[in-house]
């Protein structure tokens, strides 16, 4: 009976903690802000130095160098949003981040099939994609408006 | 006729994405960018005459009063080519606490461009109004240095105010800067919030037909068009504050 009671508590007091737990776990705004500028920083500052040129390789035709650029870019941005996207959010920003996602998902396969068509020898497709690629970039930049972020928008001059 | 159905649908995306302009946020300040070029399809590998757009604007984004801005920095690509060979210049004090039509009879060869501007104007104890100007724009040099001389008017209340925008060769993206530095007899309350620029100006010298500004779209045959960054606005205020915002747009190669 004893045996019984105890583990009755156990897990009561398991659960109790488990339902408070994301309660106490997430983030204000502020807190958010400042963990994902941290992680994005370096990725924002090794994408620059990634995709130096980039546009110039474009313009000279020297599309396998660009699709290299690209390729490396891609894996950084990928990486990236994989890590953001694994942060706790703050819950009453919840359906606003959750759109921000939808459009980062979006850029990142833009990079992706930029890379493809640039290996491709099709530059006209890749151009047309990165047309797209900083329109959802826009997109993206005004739904965290409110955020501030520096280092997590999107910048079109860090891309060569 | 589903393809020209998706390609209208992105085509009617984009533009009302760039009609908005592109907007950034540094705590409650929202600083915007928006501006063009026409036409959009240069030459490959010539500079041919182009007219400019720009517009930026300055906001809070809990409607408190603005800061004021001391400086502003306007970035174009080195690609854009000011060119004010032959050109009359106007000097500022020629202009200064003129009309729009007296500035024009004094300096009406040197006019480069037109637009607007609008200021939050706060004065203790009474509620914030705006105030909206007048802009022309002309060529001139101040202590030898190229520059851009904005002259506003505004009727009410009736203010003019002359600010040379200077004239910078920079490397990198933004190679020409235009930067203007606000004057504190400007007072404590006029704050900047917005403005729109058109420069453009077409004139013969030495029987040659010359643009103030002129760019190209230096792309090989097999690319078409390419997007660059077309230009960036800075922002600093008297509190030591900084926002800057850059925008792209797409250049058509022909």
């Amino acid at each position: 009976m004893r045996r019984t009671i105890a583990i009755t508590v156990c897990l009561a007091v398991g659960l109790l903690a488990a339902a408070t737990a994301p309660a106490a776990e997430a983030p204000t705004r502020d807190e958010y802000v400042a963990g994902l500028e941290k992680i994005c920083k370096p990725d924002a500052e090794a994408t620059q130095r990634a995709m130096k040129g980039a546009r110039a390789d474009i313009r000279a035709e020297r599309f396998d160098v660009a699709a290299k650029k690209f390729a490396k870019a891609t894996a950084i941005f990928g990486a990236n949003v994989k890590e953001i996207s694994a942060e706790p959010r703050p819950s009453a920003d919840a359906e606003r981040l959750s759109k921000w996602f939808t459009y980062l998902k979006r850029q990142e396969s833009y990079l992706g099939e930029i890379t493809a068509q640039l290996r491709q020898d099709r530059p006209t497709k890749a151009l047309r994609l990165i047309q797209r690629f900083i329109h959802s970039g826009n997109q993206a930049n005004n739904v965290v408006l409110a955020f501030g972020f520096h280092w997590c928008s999107f910048e079109f001059s860090r891309y060569g | 006729m589903r393809r020209l159905l998706v390609a209208l649908v992105v085509l009617v995306g984009l533009t009302a994405a760039t009609a908005q302009g592109e907007r950034a946020q540094r705590g409650n300040l929202i600083v915007t960018l928006d501006g063009g070029f026409a036409p959009r399809a240069l030459p490959r590998d010539r500079p041919a005459p182009v007219s400019v757009r720009l517009e930026a604007g300055l906001r809070t984004a809990d409607d408190s009063t603005l800061p004021r801005v001391t400086r502003v920095e306007l970035g174009i690509p080195g690609q854009g080519l000011l060119s004010s060979r032959g050109l009359p210049t106007c000097k500022p004090r020629r202009i200064r606490n003129t009309t729009t039509a007296k500035a024009l009879e004094a300096c009406g060869p040197a006019l480069i461009g037109t637009g607007r501007m609008v200021a939050q104007v706060k004065i203790p104890g009474q509620p914030a109004f705006a105030v909206h100007a007048r802009l022309l724009a002309f060529n001139g040099r101040v202590h030898g240095q190229r520059a851009v001389i904005a002259h506003g008017l505004a009727l009410r209340p009736p203010t003019v105010v002359v600010l040379p925008f200077l004239i910078e060769l920079r490397p990198g993206k933004f190679g020409t800067v235009l930067t203007a530095h606000l004057p504190p007899n400007l007072g404590p309350w006029p704050r900047f919030a917005h403005f729109e620029m058109n420069l453009h100006r077409r004139y013969t010298y030495r029987g040659r037909e010359r643009s103030y500004i002129n760019a190209s779209c230096p792309l090989p045959k097999r690319v078409p068009f390419a997007p660059f960054s077309f230009a960036k606005a800075t922002f600093t205020f008297a509190d030591g504050r900084q926002i800057s915002k850059g925008i792209a747009r797409t250049c058509r190669a022909r």
